[in-house]
């Protein structure tokens, strides 16, 4: 048997094969955010969502904590590790993944972080997966709340991995990730060599409930806090002044449109066929 | 003071209100409806370890408390989903078995009851002994080194789909007092001379009630749960579960009524703004979100006073009980009010909740049997039966 693989850090660690076993160590890349069933409001200034009070984990990245525990399963052992960032102390998002069966959580929290673009809160994220190595580092296709979607791809490029994006289905090869990449035609098939980062859709797995023994166990689970300065970033690169992108301002988003009724004279099959297609279902 | 759930609540909290509202009210309405029961809402919850939180991890419970099964309760009922078999199955019945049992009893039935593959029903009220379990004619008389039980229950709820019942019995008479002296038995409910028969209520609910016929039915002697003629003592000890369920029951109900009320208030538009901005709808819903309020404050007083012991634990049980029913259906009938017609149509799902609001008045424990308790312990007043 290998040994347990610790914690962190775990630099150039290589996964230990042992038998048929081998251990896979899954970073999925997790964001809290106000709860989407509370009020939400803008800052009248920034234009950036209010991110005080409670945040929740993100519906979303429910999916690629469920997707890291299916295949560190089918794996037959390994860690997964949640890596989140968040301008405040906030963890209860990250309770509700660990209490699901992530292993341990790292949340860098810190004031500078505040304002941070896309692309500072990837400097973030990869200098933390940095800290430990893993086999495959999983994402959402975008958060909930912020919906730029370049995350994941910013933090691949980062780390100097590939990436695949829109995994519809994920399953481990030797020293590989199978991907089936959803596309508007269907999907493709991807092999990509690990390390990589792969960001999956909404749907790929159904994540399962937090039992009460999971919820009890998380009590006890390592939920590291760290600072810009433990990860040893320039903070001029974060938060609203390392920023490059900036909400110059927002508008209401159109009312939608009232929908075209179509009424049965015989043809509204075809009528119905025909809009179809028109929006490229068909 | 600290009246802040802890994280491990909060989590509780939100898991179970996930899992619940993956069900919600209409599949409940329909089911119940049918006559069908909730069994898969009951097995999700079962599955995820929820119905057995208060009950000893070595037995597959959670090692938690009441204040954890009352969270359980409330969230289910706040999606739509009161189950009143919560409160007896996992509340009464597992409760008295964890701590009355023996090692071979605890094991037998304690982890189907927490894992959710085994219900019991409790089989305590008969038709002339009511609120007075003093006057149980149901009796269990010695026979080999066994027992056999005859006699009638009335009103006990979910038989259809308990594996077993756990029955309250006379076993002989006090000598001081003159009073039955009871004990209790776990009877499984395919037992020879096990007959019950639906009792029919309107009561929109998929926990059906039944008349119990108990017939020279034989109980072999590892069916007797605790001390042979000390069940009355035992009891008590499954009743303040039973009445912290009741009140999570009836402010799980309470919140989905107010929560359905407000968001209805808010879009509903008839004058030309929305109806809750008229105060003669926003105050009584207000009111209404105060009196719950109050009453889950109480509850959660008695479920702290219960699990850690406290000499309160029975007035505060009592007084939660009191509170959630009443604020229950003054917030379900204001939820009908502020629907106008509405209300009492099916699709809103709100009146079909009235019949086990309702219910919650009357039992687990009458809200005059609670007046009672109040006057004569917490006042000190002359007891009035």
């Amino acid at each position: 048997m290998c040994p347990k693989l610790s914690f962190l850090p775990r630099v150039g660690q290589v996964p230990c094969i042992s038998g048929t076993i081998r251990d896979m160590n899954v970073a999925v890349c997790v964001k809290q955010i106000p709860d989407p069933a509370g009020e939400l409001s803008l800052d009248p200034s920034t234009h950036n969502l209010v991110r005080e009070g409670k945040l929740v984990l993100d519906d979303s990245d429910s999916y690629g904590v469920e997707m890291a525990l299916q295949l560190v399963e089918s794996a037959g052992g390994g860690d997964v590790t949640l890596v989140s960032m968040a301008p405040n102390g906030e963890t209860s998002g990250l309770r509700t993944a660990l209490a699901m069966g992530a292993t341990a959580a790292v949340l860098i929290s810190d004031a500078a972080l505040a304002g941070s673009d896309a692309l500072g809160t990837a400097r973030v994220l990869a200098a933390a997966i940095r800290r430990f190595q893993p086999d495959l580092v999983l994402a959402a296709t975008e958060s909930t709340d912020g919906y730029t979607g370049t995350t994941p791809v910013q933090l691949a490029e980062l780390l100097g991995w590939p990436s695949v994006t829109f995994a519809k289905h994920v399953e481990l090869g030797e020293g590989l990730v199978k991907v089936r990449r959803q596309t508007e035609a269907g999907y493709d098939e991807v092999e990509c060599p690990l390390p990589a980062v792969v960001t999956v859709t909404a749907g790929v797995v159904e994540p399962r409930y937090p039992s009460f023994k999971g919820i009890m166990a998380a009590r006890s689970k390592p939920l590291d806090e760290l600072t810009i300065a433990d990860l040893g970033i320039d903070p001029s690169q974060l938060g609203a002044a390392g920023a490059r992108q900036e909400v110059v301002s927002v508008e209401d988003a159109a009312a939608r449109q009232s929908g075209e009724i179509v009424v049965d004279e015989g043809d509204a099959h075809e009528r119905v066929v025909a809009f179809l297609e028109r929006i490229k279902v068909l | 003071m600290d009246f802040r759930p802890t994280p491990e609540q909060s989590l509780l909290q939100e898991a179970v209100a996930k899992v619940a509202a993956g069900f919600g009210h209409s599949y409940f309405q329909e089911r119940a409806r049918q006559g069908a029961k909730q069994d898969e809402l009951w097995s999700a919850l079962g599955d995820a370890g929820y119905l057995g939180v208060h009950l000893p991890e070595r037995y597959g419970g959670g090692g938690m408390g009441m204040a954890e099964l009352t969270i359980v309760c409330e969230e289910v009922a706040a999606a739509g989903c009161p189950l009143l078999l919560m409160l007896v199955s996992p509340a009464i019945c597992a409760t008295l078995i964890a701590r009355f049992g023996t090692e071979d009893q605890k094991e037998t039935w304690l982890p189907p009851m927490a894992s959710g593959r085994l219900k019991m029903a409790f089989a305590i009220t008969e038709p002339d002994a009511g609120s007075n379990s003093h006057r149980i004619a149901t009796t269990a008389d010695r026979s080999g080194d066994g027992w056999q039980l005859t006699g009638t229950k009335h009103y006990i709820s979910g038989v259809d789909e308990a594996g077993a019942v756990l029955v309250v019995a006379r076993t002989g008479t006090d000598p001081t007092t003159g009073r039955a002296a009871l004990s209790l038995f776990v009877v499984d409910v395919d037992s020879p001379g096990l007959t019950a028969t639906h009792i029919p209520v309107e009561i929109a609910a998929p926990e059906k009630q039944f008349t119990l016929f108990l017939d020279h039915l034989s109980l072999t002697p590892d069916r007797l749960l605790g001390t042979e003629g000390d069940g009355f003592r035992q009891v008590f000890a499954g009743l303040n579960p039973e009445r912290l369920m009741g009140a999570a029951i009836a402010t799980g109900i309470g919140r989905y009524a107010i929560d359905h009320a407000a968001a209805y208030a808010r879009e509903r538009s008839v004058w030309g703004q929305p109806i809750g901005s008229h105060q003669g709808v926003a105050h009584p819903l207000a009111g209404a979100k105060i009196e719950l309020e109050l009453a889950r404050l109480m509850l959660s007083k008695a479920a702290w006073c219960y699990d850690n012991d406290d000499a309160s634990a029975g007035e505060a049980a009592n007084i939660a009980k009191y509170a959630a029913a009443e604020a229950s259906l003054h917030a379900l009938d204001q939820a009908i009010q502020v629907h106008g017609g509405n209300g009492l149509a099916s699709e809103y799902g709100l009146a079909d909740l009235w019949g086990t609001a309702r219910l919650l008045k009357t039992a687990p424990v009458s809200k005059e049997m609670i007046l009672n308790f109040v006057a004569q312990h917490s006042l000190g007043l002359p007891k009035s039966y």
